[in-house]
């Protein structure tokens, strides 16, 4: 038995979309320095799942609890504890009429209360470990889908969070692109960041995962050590799926 | 009277005419700016009843006439003991109807944010009047720099309001009826306020499209 708090902990977490019933009974414990991959078909409710974390989804039941304090539905309260909790999304969502620099240091300012002159060290800082340091002064629409994503990571990490969540972080990214994206996880991943992450690159998943949880039709249906679910799942869902992705 | 005559005659009273007519466009558009970036905030605050006021003001004075909203202000008001002077109801009235198009403005300038941005914004912790501030308004503004030109332009158009009202010094509007009830000034006494009205119409455009260039964001 692990006796340390959870980073991230769900319990019986159920959620609907309408009649859809997207979470069924999720319980889920992410521990401190953690890397923790989410695998599954198409609409099994991964980014649901993901989003639910920090409430960007509300739920129907169940507790969602972040170094061990319950997530309010509302309020300041939840607008800090999601601050301990990056997020990093599928098409960037960086803050348009801002400059890389500025989408940095927003946050940490404006929530942290973190003063301007350092925020921006440290945001110089992170943009130079995600490589994108030279674009610091530019707006999002200048750079390319790689060096976007790589900035959205260094904002999440710019709030020095407890967590970051990844929700198909390469999906919308041209081939050519994905590799500097996944280099820049996998160095998070071997520095100790806890980590949640969303994705369909399954050799990737394979190097960086602690764990892997394996959903379909809004539940977990396994939960393993990589090794142990790439090379024996123990479901028929969890084989079909892999049987799927292998003949691609 | 030919229009030298006009000037020479009326020539400062035009020059007058011409400032109050500025200074009320200029009030008005402030205080509409204002109304309106607040009126849109609860039109999006997390509290229904709000969101429906909100709403509620905007179909009000988005759609009754300036004229009438005028009467009302000098003629109803006094039954409530409120009396405000000409001046005041003339600003009232053209601050209240181009706050309701300001957010109009600011909603559509809204719709051009990408969800998502907003996700991040509270993903990153942000509250609801920060998310306000730092990013959703400023890009609703930089978004909406041509219809608020324009909406600039009306503001100074529904000024012409004042001439309805014996309210000194006179605007543009009300300075032509002084001028035709003193003499004979007919068409012409009019078009020299229309080349005015039209001459600080084609500043404001050209100075809107300036701006919209220079912080138009980039997508
Ligand atoms: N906002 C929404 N409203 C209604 N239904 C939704 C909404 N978002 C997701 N769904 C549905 O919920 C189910 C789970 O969706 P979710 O996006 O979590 O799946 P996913 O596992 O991330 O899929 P993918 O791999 O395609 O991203 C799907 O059936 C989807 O159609
Ligand atoms: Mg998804």
């Amino acid at each position: 038995m692990n006796m340390e708090t959870p980073v991230i902990e769900l319990r019986h977490v159920d959620k609907h979309f309408g009649l859809l019933h997207v979470l069924k009974d999720i319980s889920l414990k992410v521990y401190r320095g953690e890397v923790v991959v989410i695998l599954g078909p198409s609409g099994s409710g991964k980014s649901t799942l993901c989003r639910t974390v920090n409430r960007l989804e509300t739920i129907d039941s169940g507790e969602i609890l972040i170094d061990g304090e319950p997530m309010p539905a509302e309020g300041r309260k939840l607008a800090s504890l999601r601050a301990k909790i990056g997020m990093v999304f599928q098409s960037f969502n960086l803050f348009a009429h801002m400059t890389i620099l500025d989408n940095l240091t927003l946050a940490p300012v404006d929530v942290l209360r973190i003063g301007k002159k350092e925020a921006r060290m440290e945001a110089m800082r992170l943009l130079e470990r995600v490589g994108v340091a030279d674009q610091a002064r530019k707006v999002p629409a200048q750079l390319s889908g790689g060096q976007q994503q790589r900035a959205a990571i260094a904002r999440a990490l710019a709030m020095r969070p407890e967590a970051i969540l990844f929700d198909e972080p390469t999906s919308a990214l041209d081939p050519e692109m994905i590799s500097e994206v996944l280099n820049v996880m996998t160095s998070l991943a071997s520095d100790g960041m806890t980590m949640l992450i969303v994705t369909h690159e399954m050799n990737f998943a394979r190097k960086v995962a602690d764990r892997v949880i394996f959903m379909d039709d809004g539940m977990i249906v396994e939960e393993s050590d990589p090794e142990a679910f790439f090379l024996h799942p123990q479901s028929e869902r969890a084989r079909d799926f892999l049987n799927a992705v292998h003949s691609h | 009277m030919s229009v030298s005559n006009l000037l020479s005659q009326y020539g400062d009273r035009y020059i007058q005419a011409l400032l109050t007519t500025w200074k009320l466009t200029a009030f008005s558009f402030a205080a509409a700016f204002a109304l309106g970036v607040l009126i849109t905030i609860l039109r999006v605050c997390p509290i229904k009843p709000l969101r429906i006021a909100g709403d509620f003001y905007v179909q009000v004075f988005r759609n009754i006439p300036g004229a009438a909203l005028l009467i009302l202000l000098v003629y109803a008001l006094p039954y409530l003991k409120i009396i405000f002077s000409y001046e005041v109801c003339v600003l009232i009235a053209t601050t209240l109807i181009p706050s309701a198009f300001c957010s109009e403005h600011l909603m559509s300038g809204m719709n051009t944010i990408a969800p998502g941005q907003i996700e991040a914004a509270r993903a990153l912790g942000l509250t609801f009047f920060q998310m306000i501030r730092r990013i959703v308004i400023p890009q609703a503004l930089r978004s909406t720099v041509l219809p608020m030109t324009n909406l600039l332009v009306a503001t100074m158009l529904t000024t012409s309001l004042a001439s309805q009202v014996p309210m000194r010094p006179m605007d543009l509007t009300g300075l032509v009826s002084y001028i035709n009830t003193h003499a004979t000034g007919g068409v012409t006494a009019f078009a020299i306020s229309a080349a005015l009205y039209c001459a600080t119409a084609l500043l404001i455009g050209f100075t809107g499209s300036l701006i919209d260039r220079k912080v138009r964001i980039l997508r």
